[in-house]
């Protein structure tokens, strides 16, 4: 049976949750569920804004056929090729003869390396500022390349003043029902979600998100439509800054990360002293096994907080295997403008300290403190000063970098 | 000199330029238009670096 929600008087929400799937692009768990949205706009034209997920398909065509009531469909507009949006292109097309794609020049070339089938005769190729007419609503296209696929566009209804986003503002999480943000708690309920979303799929590709930003800047916009997560009608400049802190690699919050691997409870005993030590000081702090932990949730909480405690034995004469997939992921994610202390451990020759500083070196406004605190299998008394003066340090310069912070916000 | 777009990897060669998207043979990188973007995944300049 159909499940559809008005968006405004011409446009409908056609999508779906998913709340079975275990990993997102099989790496990102998704214990909220995800929804996969897809719109459809009746004017004189039927012009639908990108399919669903596979996983989705049934209830998406049921929708689709409810709402269309027997008219013809004349565009798809096809804004971002990943499979998660576009997976049931072919069936769309295979249902709907009558069905012209709208899309740009690399999704047409996308649509050929997904598909068997040749749909080259079917598709508009469309560039930066084209628009369509559905009607009443005058519908232009802005690229969006790099957000973060290079084929991505979004597009501006004039009409209803929607500025389709494909993926920008698209969050995890299923909408229960909810599709306007402010029928959910959104800062409350699925704020991190949002930044786990954005940290790991757009966190690499800032610039394109500034660039993206920017266009935005000069529209006249009254509602925003992601392809994942809520509808904006409401409150959207609080959502707005978070992503311009986001792509700007600011931190959010004043205070310490600590992610630690420990493979017998040795380093994860000096990384609770010093945490303790933090909170007495009046840092906040969050800490993270990342043996246990998805790694995806440590990229989002270092996209949210100024400074970042790295522990981890020696293994294998490298980093231990959890944490060295941790940082080659964060630096991959071009992770930028943070302090961080390294702290290793090793029995007989440590090593994980000059390594770690390796990996996270070359990133852009990262400042390794020049302590590295070097454990020789478990921590010793003598070595308790040496770790509060770690401690001192870290406080200090949290402290030092709040102002900052505090500024960005006002 | 060569320079590396950070995003995917294509390399633009300033001796062999980018034709293709108007860019001559020998086109030193400072002269190559701030709005050029990399032709394989649309990268900003910015995201380029130095190889």
């Amino acid at each position: 049976m159909y499940c559809i929600r008005k968006v405004t008087e011409d446009v409908t929400w056609i999508g779906a949750d998913d709340r079975r799937l275990a990993m997102f692009e099989g790496v990102y768990s998704v214990p909220k569920g995800v929804s996969y949205n897809s719109y459809l706009l009746l004017d004189e034209k039927a012009v639908l804004f990108d399919t669903v997920d596979k996983a989705v398909g049934r209830v998406f065509f049921e929708n689709l056929a409810h709402v269309l009531a027997g008219r013809p469909l004349e565009y798809v507009i096809v804004q971002h090729m990943e499979p998660d949006h576009s997976a049931t292109l072919a069936e769309l097309l295979l249902r709907h003869p009558e069905t012209e794609v709208v899309c740009s020049e690399k999704s047409a070339m996308m649509i050929g390396q997904f598909f068997s089938e040749d749909y080259s005769r079917r598709i508009r190729i469309v560039k930066e500022g084209e628009t369509l007419s559905a009607g009443k609503h005058q519908l232009t296209f802005y690229s969006a390349p790099m957000v973060h696929w290079p084929e991505v566009m979004v597009t501006y209804d004039h009409a209803d003043k929607i500025l389709f986003s494909a993926d920008a503002f698209g969050t995890f999480g299923a909408l229960n029902g909810a599709v306007f943000a402010d029928e959910m708690d959104f800062f409350g309920d699925y704020l991190d979600e949002a930044r786990r979303y954005y940290a790991n799929i757009i966190g690499k590709y800032s610039l394109p998100v500034q660039q993206l930003l920017k266009k935005a800047a000069g529209l006249d916009i009254a509602m925003v439509c992601p392809l994942h997560g809520p509808v904006w009608r409401k409150d959207f400049a609080a959502y707005l800054e978070k992503y311009r802190k986001w792509s700007a690699y600011e931190p959010e919050e004043a205070g310490v990360m600590i992610a630690y691997a420990s493979i017998y409870g040795n380093t994860e005993n000096a990384a609770n002293i010093l945490a303790c030590r933090l909170s007495e000081k009046g840092v906040r702090t969050v800490m993270f096994d990342v043996s246990v932990t998805p790694a995806s949730e440590i990229i989002a909480a270092a996209f949210k907080w100024s400074h970042l405690v790295f522990a981890a034995p020696t293994y294998n004469m490298g980093v231990f295997v959890t944490m060295d997939a941790l940082l080659r992921d964060l630096a991959a994610h071009a992770i930028q403008n943070r302090t961080v202390m390294i702290l290793e451990n090793g029995s007989w020759a440590p090593a994980s300290g000059k390594l770690m500083r390796e990996i996270l070196g070359g990133l852009k406004g990262v400042t390794i403190l020049e302590e590295t605190l070097t454990l020789k299998s478990s921590l010793r008394e003598n070595q308790m000063e040496e770790l509060f003066a770690a401690a001192d340090v870290i406080a200090a310069s949290v402290e030092a970098g709040k102002s900052g912070i505090s500024q960005a916000e006002a | 000199m060569k320079y590396v777009c950070s995003y995917c990897g294509y390399v633009y060669d300033e001796e062999a330029g980018d034709p293709k998207n108007g860019i001559a043979p020998g086109t030193k990188w400072e002269d190559v238009p701030e709005d050029w973007v990399c032709p394989i995944c649309g990268a900003p300049k910015e995201a380029f670096i130095a190889q």
